[in-house]
């Protein structure tokens, strides 16, 4: 590659990640004004304290507040359950974790197979360290939550269909922390889609009022990670 | 070789038709499905309507030519149907060329010896699935098409004719890439049969662990792709786009 190419080709990278800064900022802005039409006070009542944490992240200024994640584990282990460990990463807390070794493989096409509570109940045993979804073990199943979210729920929910709630907030949930920990665009723009749906697509999400607060918490904190572009085409 | 158009409509069968039967050794068909699942009258309704708008792309005596040769086949139930995939076994095509928005079974594609063509508006391996033009632009890959056989998974058929990259150079916005990409079709479709045909030909193969499925963009990254778009269109750097590309 000459170095007039590379040259223009880092210009490009770096025109386009200027553009994608600008559409985040705007984005979070518009999240920061209108994240109680998607988790209305009634919604947060219902989580108690945790409400308040969340009213006081969502409605946090610049720069919002990241977890800090750790970088290129096998799996990780935590002695809280799912919830406090989601609830941690989700308002930027880091969760008590250490390295150990990754249990036996899950196929995707097991996944695949599963009814809609068992794939859940699966999914919050496998992944008590949500962080998990971001290792490289797990790609598989990651890409088979993508693909479920955004072919057969995404269609199903605009079409106005009965949708499994959980299910959904839960995907939403381990897609943006798999964003997080492995700056992976896919999962990133399946978070973006959802919350652009309209408002009236998004109302039944609020029967889990947990896992919704916790969605839009950790959407805020993928909003907020620079240099997107350069991480993706690493 | 025998080859069968898929198309979804007359008009559009009759449009890659009028690209791909003038390749030598080529005896083309056109099989005309219904992907809507229309009653009778509003199919032929629509069928008169879309002839109507594509004139350029037909002559009443070329339709009657394919009419009367028995090459047009209107299929009457869908196209996965065990009777439409047993009127497309009949024409004892080699290949089919995919003109229909319409997902393929395993007894469809079988039909053909060879199997169906797909003019695939990204580049395989690396871009599979949806609003596979908006991610190359806003990931800065090559944006392009890719004529591959097909099999029942999403872009995974491992038999590659031809990739072809296809400059976003002149198109303004991503609408205009993609009309683009899915015009040239036809002429990717006839240029794959001469590949088809040509001695010694081998096919590349779509090794899709290179590659990654991709699924319907956000209006938020859209907007992102089209402004990666105009900003070439205002700033013209030709030799640097065309490495970009």
């Amino acid at each position: 590659m000459s170095l007039e190419t590379a040259h223009s080709k880092s210009a490009l990278l770096e025109y386009r990640s200027d553009l994608l800064s600008k559409a985040l900022l705007l984005r979070r802005c518009d999240l920061r004004d209108s994240w109680k039409e998607v988790i209305p006070e009634n919604c947060l009542q219902s989580l108690g304290r945790l409400g308040w944490d969340v009213t006081a992240f969502l409605s946090e200024g610049e720069p919002a507040s990241r977890a800090a994640l750790p970088a290129g584990f096998t799996w990780l282990s935590c002695a809280d359950d799912f919830w406090s460990n989601l609830q941690a990463i989700a308002l930027a807390q880091k969760p008590h974790y250490e390295t150990t070794a990754a249990p036996g493989r899950l196929a995707a096409a097991e996944l695949r197979e599963m009814a809609g509570p068992a794939r859940c109940e699966l999914l919050y045993t496998r992944y008590r360290c949500p962080l998990n979804i971001g290792a490289a073990s797990e790609f598989d199943v990651a890409e088979e939550i993508l693909r479920r979210l955004m072919v057969s729920d995404r269609a199903k929910i605009e079409k106005g269909a009965d949708f499994d709630v959980e299910e959904v907030l839960l995907a939403l949930n381990l897609l943006g922390v798999r964003a997080l920990a492995t700056r992976d665009l896919r999962s990133f723009d399946a978070l973006n889609y959802f919350y652009e749906l309209p408002r009236r697509s998004l109302v039944r999400m609020q029967a889990h009022p947990r896992l919704l607060a916790f969605w839009l918490c950790i959407y805020k904190q993928v909003l907020s990670t620079p240099d997107w572009l350069e991480c993706a085409l690493r | 070789m025998r080859v069968a158009v898929i198309a979804g409509s007359i008009a559009a069968g009759m449009r890659v038709a009028r690209e791909v039967e003038g390749v030598p050794g080529v005896e083309l068909f056109v099989a005309v499905c219904d992907p809507g699942k229309r009653t009778p009258p509003v199919r032929w309704l629509r069928e008169f309507a879309l002839l109507a708008k594509s004139r350029k792309e037909w002559t009443a005596a070329r339709l009657w030519r394919y009419a009367r040769g028995r090459r047009l086949a209107v299929l009457g139930e869908g196209l996965n149907q065990p009777s439409s995939a047993e009127r497309l076994r009949a024409l004892r095509c080699d290949v089919g060329l995919h003109a229909a928005n319409v997902i393929y079974s395993e007894r469809t594609i079988a039909a053909f010896r060879l199997g169906i063509l797909n003019a695939h508006i990204g580049i395989l391996p690396a871009y599979r699935g949806r609003s596979v033009a908006e991610w190359s632009v806003l990931q800065g890959d090559r944006t392009g098409v890719t004529v591959f056989f097909i099999d029942s998974g999403i872009d995974t058929g491992e038999r590659i004719v031809l990739r072809e990259c296809i400059s976003p150079k002149g198109s303004r916005g991503i609408g205009e890439l993609k009309k683009v990409l899915f015009e040239s079709d036809a002429r990717l479709y006839r240029r794959a049969l001469e590949a088809l045909m040509a001695p010694g030909f081998q096919f590349e193969c779509n090794e899709t662990a290179k590659g990654r499925r991709y699924y319907v963009m956000s209006e938020m990254f859209t907007r992102v792709a089209n402004e990666v778009l105009a900003n070439r269109m205002r700033s013209r750097p030709a030799a640097s786009l065309r490495t970009a590309s």
